[in-house]
């Protein structure tokens, strides 16, 4: 939480406190009070022999270390610097970036491929993703329009080489993991990491990264 | 006796052609048992008295209705009202001014929240429709497929983050199911 928000709850939690009644358990605080006092005193105060002995106050002190003696379940399980893991930041979202052939050499980026004549782009999305990572991982492809989209030009070599083509354009698709893990085949995927949207911008190209970026959400 | 000859029929029985049905030969019906009017009468009124019974009940119970207990004020609260009060001393002028300073601190500090949430959706609107205007300069078809409804996404359902990660194979223990609500016939 933010200190304003800290501040603000406090401050909520006091003024619900002065517009409450007092609870019973406070009730029997105060009753308990006085009764010690009437045995100060050295009065024998009227007590009901079928009530329980146990005052308020050893009340609070049970719950008090009963809580103590509670384990949490950590929220950090030692898997923060294991990228293949899905389970680190479990506060942000992770993005899945793979080591895959481009060209002559391996870069890092998202799965990506080429689209196939007659296939719908979010088919290509679908059918590129089991390629790339095998068909263990189950995922849910945000509907069937790109969200992000980014455009480069072959380097020059392969440019002549390809007539008529300058670059490509690539069209970014959202998914969301289901369940199961990723596989890579190693011919056309090398490696594979989740990172964060704050570790993207060490692996990713700068302008690849920009385009990345426009379509995440904050955290 | 054939039906179908007309010539022979209407020799016959020029004025009566339903006698040609099969049930022309057929044994006089039983004559019906007739009851007596008084019973019958009386038969009547008991069945309507009853359903006249269940009609009263049932109006009697429509105006009984189901007690809300949360809307209730306890009588133990009531009769205590007076013990369970709070004595508090009366909060200073720089307590008070304090406090309206938070809660416009707080009023903008949520403004800003909605103006960033406003503008993260404006950004991602914007990557998408860029993205989906090169799709339409690419082609026209494409386009068209990319702006359907994915139906498989009707009704949207999603799941998660979790604060910790999910125990593997974990299974929960069966609780046991008490139903206490009261009954209300």
């Amino acid at each position: 939480m933010a200190p304003i928000e800290n501040k603000f709850s406090r401050l909520l939690d006091q003024i619900e406190f002065e517009r409450s009644l007092k609870s019973d358990h406070e009730l029997r605080h105060e009753l308990d009070r006085r009764q010690a006092e009437l045995l100060k005193k050295g009065e024998v105060p009227e007590l009901d022999e079928e009530k329980s002995t146990q005052t308020a106050q050893d009340f609070e002190d049970i719950c008090q270390e009963e809580l103590s003696n509670f384990k949490f379940s950590p929220r950090v399980w030692g898997y923060e610097s294991d990228v293949h893991s899905v389970e680190r930041k479990l506060d942000s979202s992770l993005l899945l970036l793979v080591k895959q052939k481009l060209g002559d050499g391996f870069v890092w980026a998202l799965p990506h491929g080429l689209r196939n004549e007659g296939e719908a782009m979010h088919q290509t999305a679908e059918r590129v993703l089991k390629e790339a990572c095998g068909s263990d991982l189950k995922v849910r492809f945000y509907g069937f329009a790109p969200c992000g989209f980014y455009k480069y030009k072959y380097p020059s070599k392969a440019r002549l080489q390809e007539s008529g083509t300058v670059g490509a354009k690539v069209f970014f698709f959202k998914a969301e993991l289901l369940s199961g893990a990723v596989q890579c085949n190693g011919t056309l995927v090398k490696e594979f990491k989740w990172l964060g949207k704050d570790e993207l911008a060490t692996d990713l190209q700068r302008e690849y990264c920009r385009s990345v970026m426009s379509f995440l959400i904050d955290e | 006796m054939p039906a179908f000859c007309p010539t022979e029929m209407r020799t016959l029985r020029p004025t009566s052609p339903h006698l040609s049905t099969p049930s022309a030969g057929a044994e006089p019906l039983k004559k019906k048992k007739r009851l007596d009017p008084a019973i019958l009468k009386h038969r009547e009124d008991r069945k309507r008295k009853r359903l006249e019974k269940q009609i009263r009940r049932l109006e009697r119970n429509a105006k009984q209705l189901k007690p809300i207990d949360e809307l209730e004020v306890p009588l133990k609260l009531i009769d205590q009202k007076e013990q369970r009060t709070r004595v508090l001393t009366p909060l200073s002028e720089t307590v008070l001014e304090e406090r309206v300073l938070l809660q416009k601190e707080w009023c903008q500090y949520k403004h800003s929240q909605r103006m960033q949430d406003l503008q993260i959706i404006d950004r991602l609107l914007f990557s998408q429709q860029k993205a989906l205007n090169e799709l339409k300069k690419e082609s026209e078809d494409l386009y068209q497929a990319a702006i359907q409804i994915d139906p498989k996404l009707i009704p949207f359902k999603a799941k998660g983050p979790v604060r910790t990660p999910l125990i593997n194979q974990y299974e929960s223990p069966d609780g046991e199911y008490v139903d206490v609500s009261r009954k209300w016939e």
